[in-house]
């Protein structure tokens, strides 16, 4: 009996062993363990489509910053892009979060609060030296919430095979795009395609529209959403007229198929603005991909997002300021440099020469990023898409007339802001 | 010592013997037991407790109250994204416990070949469903096989997944389709149980298929009936990556369930209080319906 109870005794031991050893670490992190180093941690995504080249670039700055900054060790670990949010919320709740991550504006309100400023870190001639719209994408109530390093724009991309055949002339204007639709539509190509998954971002789909008629999505102070506005319901009128005239793809009003099932992959579509040339290459070929100027209804306007370094350490800490220093030296304009030509995206920075000298399609691209918004950061901003993207589909289906279903989604969006 | 002492000793010992077995046989539970309390009875419960609060990523949670519970009530996606769960779980309980009995039925008897039947039926249990999902977006797409199947039989042939009416009626074939094989084992197994002499009474007896089926074969399934009963209600209540590889909640809403709102709102908004909430509400709907099939189901044992 009494072997027994040993016997039980143990195994409740072994089980609180185990169950601590599940529990949280928080001592363990920030600290380098020897000494003086100051150890921080960079969550990175394959920004670099290729891995090994992608670890390459950052072994390498890590090297040139450690040789200057002895007393700072530096870990990049590259995660992939599917279901960030989760395995950085997680990391945060579980007190495991990265002293810097990679964020993009869509991300920044949601993690505002556990953000450290970054201006203080950079100096002044960098932060004069950004592109302005870069700057603003990443900033919250005045403050810079992460240090940009990259920027992307989706242009007006057209696919020339499709206008050969058809013989037209390229679209500049809402206007134009329409009256190419049933010319393309005769010769069996959708004049453009709309991506209306009610989990797919607005960014890319209905909000340039919006800005290009001159609305957009909140008041400029804030308080209140602004797109059930003459300039939503022309942008959200335009894309019921394409739907209802089956001059885009049905199935991507509703359902996300695999790429290369969509019309957009195989050709049979004159232009997007919601695929950057990179997507459409492989399928279209060099040759077909022609970058053109945003569309213009009022103003020529596109999405482009912002790759941002933020830093999650408390301001104060040991680790925020090497995290600061780590983010002020791979956010420079030559580094950045470096690592946009390396991943074909463009610096933040406004520099005075292309990138792309010799890649007259990423140089075309380039001379329009001063034409390219994130839009501005707000807290509420993934919430509204989450009610203005099932009442845009409920346009498009014919359920609701445009002008009732932005009222409907503004109405709901009113709770948001109580 | 009196004769009847002698019974009753026996009676302790084998008490005794009865308690060390079960003391035993917790010994070998307790592991598992100590790693479901941790993974699953803690974090559950910690998710009551966030149900009344604001909680978010990276801040100190406020208490509420019941201040979440009064948005719920409020909240028209709530009430909407309730209503096609309920729907969604209508539809597919009946067809999937059918569809189950149906094919056990089928592969009940030894023939050649059955094993293979057996296991092809099986497959989709132990099929991705997030494949399966990817496939059947495919198949249920404008150009796939189901929309031209639909043509042939003289209805339209569009996506179902873009009409709000056919879209719940779509996730259900595809729902049914990856679990109806797993009700098919369980039936199996049961219907091994049942004494092959008392149909081959009935059969002498003059009684038909189907009276034999409903006066011998479905009694016997009953117990089994109300565990997959149960079993498919929970899961259909909880319908998730169905929802999320195929429709995203869409067309506008017509196919957002309550987990997939809990889901939003949790890792996509970071309202993990409301997040919490939602499932807080959703635990309480799962159980009064499984209460209640225990009566009306299980009422005979």
């Amino acid at each position: 009996m009494r072997r027994r109870t040993t016997r039980l005794g143990a195994l409740t031991v072994v089980s609180g062993l185990l169950l601590a050893a599940c529990g949280g670490d928080d001592a363990a992190t920030g600290d380098g363990g020897s000494g003086d180093t100051q150890e921080i941690t960079m969550w990175m995504y394959p920004v670099i489509f290729d891995e090994a080249d992608h670890s390459a670039f950052w072994d390498e700055q890590v090297a040139a910053f450690e040789a200057d900054n002895p007393d700072i060790a530096v870990k990049v670990e590259i995660y992939p892009w599917a279901n960030r949010d989760e395995a950085l919320g997680t990391a945060l709740a579980g007190g495991t979060a990265p002293d810097v991550v990679y964020l993009i504006p869509d991300q920044i309100p949601q993690y505002a609060h556990t953000l450290a400023p970054v201006d203080e870190y950079l100096d002044d001639t960098a932060l004069a030296a950004y592109r302005p719209n870069a700057v603003e994408s990443v900033s919250m109530d005045g403050q810079l919430l992460g240090a940009p390093i990259l920027m992307s724009i989706n242009p007006l991309v057209c696919n020339k095979a499709a206008f050969d055949d058809v013989g037209a002339d390229y679209p500049e204007s809402w206007d134009d795009l329409l009256a190419l639709a049933p010319s393309f539509k005769d010769a069996g190509y959708d004049v453009t395609n709309y991506w209306g998954s009610v989990d797919a971002t607005l960014n890319t789909s209905f909000y340039p529209l919006l800005w290009q008629a001159g609305g957009d999505v909140f008041t400029d102070d804030g308080s209140a959403v602004a797109f059930n506005s003459p300039a939503g319901v022309a942008a959200l009128s335009l894309l019921v007229e394409l739907a209802d005239g089956g001059y885009v793809e049905r199935d991507l009003l509703t359902t996300i198929p695999a790429f290369e099932q969509t019309n957009t992959a195989k050709g049979q579509i004159g232009c997007t603005w919601q695929q950057v040339p990179a997507d459409l290459e492989p399928f279209w070929g060099e040759e077909n991909i022609v970058v053109l100027p945003p569309l213009r209804q009022r103003e020529s306007i596109a999405y482009g997002t912002v790759g941002a370094l933020s830093i999650m350490a408390d301001p104060g800490d040991a680790a925020a300021d090497a995290a600061g220093r780590w983010v002020s030296y791979v956010s420079s304009e030559a580094v950045t440099s470096e690592y946009v030509v390396a991943s074909g995206y463009f610096s933040p920075y406004a520099l005075d020469d292309s990138l792309y000298a010799d890649d007259t399609r990423y140089a075309e691209m380039e001379t329009h990023l001063d034409a390219a918004t994130a839009g501005t950061p707000h807290e509420h901003a993934r919430q509204v898409m989450g009610l203005l993207a099932p009442e845009i589909q409920a346009a498009l289906t014919g359920q609701k007339t445009p002008e009732a279903a932005l009222a409907d989604a503004e109405n709901a969006a009113a709770n948001l802001f109580d | 010592m009196t004769p009847s002492d002698e019974p009753s000793r026996a009676r302790t010992a084998q008490r005794v013997l009865a308690r060390r077995e079960a003391r035993i046989g917790l010994l070998f539970v307790l592991p598992a037991f100590i790693v479901f309390l941790a993974f699953r009875f803690g974090p559950a419960i910690a998710s009551m407790a966030l149900a009344f609060t604001d909680y978010t990523i990276g801040a100190t949670p406020n208490w509420l109250g019941l201040e979440n519970f009064r948005r719920m009530l409020d909240d028209p996606v709530f009430w909407s994204a309730l209503k096609v769960t309920v729907m969604f779980t209508v539809m597919t309980v009946p067809v999937s416990l059918a569809m189950s009995v149906g094919m056990a039925l089928l592969v009940r008897r030894a023939f050649r070949g059955v094993g293979l039947f057996r296991s092809i039926f099986f497959l989709p249990v132990v099929t991705s469903l997030v494949l399966a999902a990817t496939v059947f977006t495919w198949i249920f797409s404008s150009n796939g096989p189901w929309s031209s199947l639909m043509g042939r039989l003289g209805l339209p042939e569009e996506t179902w997944l873009g009409n709000p009416n056919l879209v719940l009626p779509a996730l259900v074939v595809v729902a049914v389709w990856s679990r109806f094989g797993y009700g098919m084992l369980i039936l199996l197994a049961r219907l091994q149980d049942v004494p092959r002499e008392l149909e081959e009474a009935a059969l002498t007896d003059g009684a038909n298929a189907w009276q034999r089926f409903r006066y011998i074969v479905f009694p016997q399934l009953r117990p089994a009936l109300f565990f997959l009963a149960v079993i498919e209600t929970t899961a259909s209540f909880q319908v998730f990556d169905l929802v999320y590889v195929m429709t995203g909640g869409g067309p506008a809403r017509a196919s957002y369930t309550l987990v997939y709102e809990l889901y939003e709102q949790g890792f996509r908004y970071f309202n993990l209080g409301y997040a919490s909430a939602i499932g807080v509400a959703l635990f309480v709907m799962t159980l009064v319906v499984a209460l209640i099939q225990r009566w009306v189901i299980g009422r005979d044992r």
